[in-house]
């Protein structure tokens, strides 16, 4: 959710779940890394706390990268993520400790309270001159939510897009992706918060908003509770999401911290065994359904 | 600064009735003593500011000379709003909000301290209101306003544009403060004042336009432009309603740069705005008190 795209021209329209191999060439450094084997002596003398993996995330952590707002229950995609490199770099399940560290605070100046913190931050190269992000842990897309009722359900042309009053949350890939590629003609919205930004949709002042793809799906399948009518019904719906623009999360570090070698390791690992796809499938799978439209 | 402490040394008794200009600077040692303990207390934490290991670091996510600027000028290629033209929503919602609130508040003053019977139920419904809107904080009637007005449906009241929901939400919270300076302003003026208008044989009305409302007003400049120092920085909440101001710019800078001098700016164009403000109403005060000074 909180993210921005990757300012990469050029890069090739590819579906969310079939850029495994592609996407990370734009920030990987295959040759430069640590073998995971010599990492388990490492990670034990650059860890904030020794012998843990303290690892941060937002409070409410959201689905479906987080499952009942329970980042220590290995449930959801990020959750499970986390686990699967903690395991990787032989950190057993009960030494990995979740702090609770707002968006704001985890590029904040100062130490960083954990190892990493995973939390849908996109990778920019500006952001990249602040913190330390790891490659990517997975490739995101854009998508449209609005309400079952709204004209810009029926009416999407790129020419017809730049009419509607979009909203969005502040800092968001999504925001940015409206301002450079829908461009639309009345300024867009920028709330706080998500749950702001649906508030403003339930009450019509605006008509739709731009987030990441497994977001969207979430906010306007029926397990959602957030865009619902007065007999709390869900009355959201994913119109579409837009090509690829080479967006991608990664796990942020305190910049210069030696341990995102070691995690570069585990995620190609993750990437190259099949684990990375098939937690994709476990907990994002309702996502690979969604028609493409263009800006 | 020095200049409250000097003012505890003066010697004369009772320090506070003399003159300013003698309790602020006793001679030349005076002038001398309070520049060098200036000079110590800003210096002292300008270096603290500057030398502490992590400085370097504050100073870049915070000062950047040219994150401020960028912030200020806002890029829209790269998404990024404009600080600078946020201020602008700032401004004119600080300005017609003020307007409503004089208005209104005097107006609630006015019924809450009428005697007629017939206007006993408004004068209820003020007292009740001005109890309800100093209880509740600003930030949730701008979501009950912002948020559920619209879903109402009723007339052109559900289709305002979202700035004018965020006034709606600033007059309805400070009329409510206002009315009670009023309130306060008009009963600080005498009683006698009443009884000799009254027997020169002006009307109840033009007994409180000529005689009392002129006095109280005097009274209530200060406290009033208090309240209106408030409302400049209360503007700001009108981005939980998604509109654009100085401070969300400052915000959309920061999430999407890791970088939070374009918040930075903000404080300063809002210091630049209610820093005159300030001045301007110390100086009443100031000069308040001398014509009372002078004339007892």
């Amino acid at each position: 959710m909180r993210n921005l795209r990757l300012s990469l021209a050029g890069l090739i329209t590819l579906s969310t779940l079939a850029t495994v191999s592609l996407s990370t060439g734009a920030s990987a450094n295959a040759a430069a890394l640590p073998a995971l084997s010599s990492c388990k002596t490492l990670i034990g003398s650059e860890e904030f706390t020794k012998g843990k993996l303290t690892v941060g995330t937002d409070d409410p952590a959201y689905t479906p990268w987080f499952v009942n707002n329970t980042p220590s229950n290995g449930n959801g995609y990020e959750s499970a993520m986390t686990y699967a490199i903690a395991k990787l770099l032989g950190v057993k399940k009960s030494n990995v400790v979740w702090i609770h560290e707002p968006f704001d605070a985890s590029f904040a100046p100062g130490n960083k309270k954990f190892d990493f913190d995973i939390n849908e931050i996109s990778y920019t190269a500006a952001r990249a001159q602040v913190v330390t992000f790891s490659n990517s842990y997975y490739d995101v897309q854009q998508s449209i939510v609005a309400l079952k009722t709204g004209k810009i359900v029926k009416n999407h042309t790129p020419a017809e897009l730049k009419t509607y009053q979009y909203g969005d949350q502040v800092g968001t890939t999504g925001l940015t992706y409206i301002n450079q590629n829908i461009k639309p003609t009345k300024s867009v919205r920028v709330y706080p918060s998500l749950d702001n930004a649906v508030s403003a949709l339930n009450a019509g002042q605006i008509d739709a908003i731009v987030v990441d793809t497994p977001d969207g799906q979430f906010m306007a399948s029926n397990g959602s509770h957030e865009i619902t009518n007065a007999q709390k019904k869900n009355i959201g719906v994913q119109i579409g999401q837009f090509p690829s623009v080479g967006e991608h999360y990664g796990l942020l570090f305190q910049k210069g911290n030696k341990l995102v070698g070691c995690v570069n390791s585990a995620l190609a690992t993750l990437r190259t065994n099949g684990t990375m796809a098939a937690l994709q499938k476990k907990w994002l799978s309702i996502y690979t359904s969604v028609p493409v439209i263009k800006p | 600064m020095s200049n409250d402490t000097d003012e505890s040394l003066s010697e004369e008794t009772p320090s506070f009735l003399a003159p300013r200009r003698k309790q602020l600077l006793i001679g030349r040692r005076g002038v001398v003593v309070s520049t060098l303990s200036t000079v110590v207390i800003v210096g002292g934490l300008l270096t603290v500011f500057y030398l502490a290991r992590g400085g370097r670091e504050v100073r870049h996510f915070y000062f950047d000379p040219h994150d401020m600027w960028q912030a200020f000028v806002g890029d829209h290629d790269k998404g990024l709003s404009s600080v600078g033209r946020g201020l602008l929503t700032n401004i004119w919602v600080f300005l017609v909000s003020e307007v409503f609130i004089l208005i209104f508040g005097l107006t609630i003053a006015w019924t809450r301290m009428s005697r007629s019977p017939v206007l006993m139920p408004f004068r209820i419904l003020a007292t009740v209101y001005s109890d309800i809107f100093r209880g509740i904080p600003v930030l949730l009637v701008f979501l009950l306003v912002g948020y559920g007005l619209p879903p109402l449906q009723i007339g052109f009241i559900s289709n305002l544009s979202v700035a004018t929901y965020g006034c709606i939400a600033l007059t309805l919270t400070y009329s409510a403060y206002v009315a009670e300076v009023f309130r306060a302003g008009i009963y600080s003026v005498p009683h006698g004042q009443l009884l000799a208008a009254r027997s020169l044989g002006l009307t109840n009305a033009t007994t409180m336009r000529r005689v009392i409302l002129p006095q109280a007003v005097r009274t209530v400049i200060p406290p009033l432009l208090n309240d209106f120092i408030s409302l400049q920085k209360d503007t700001a909440l009108l981005s939980i309603l998604g509109v654009v101001e100085a401070v969300n710019a400052g915000t959309i800078y920061q999430d999407t740069q890791f970088n939070s001098s374009g918040l930075m700016v903000a404080s300063l164009l809002f210091l630049a705005m209610t820093i005159p403000l300030t001045r301007f109403t110390d100086g009443l005060i100031t000069r308040d008190r001398k014509r009372r000074l002078a004339s007892s």
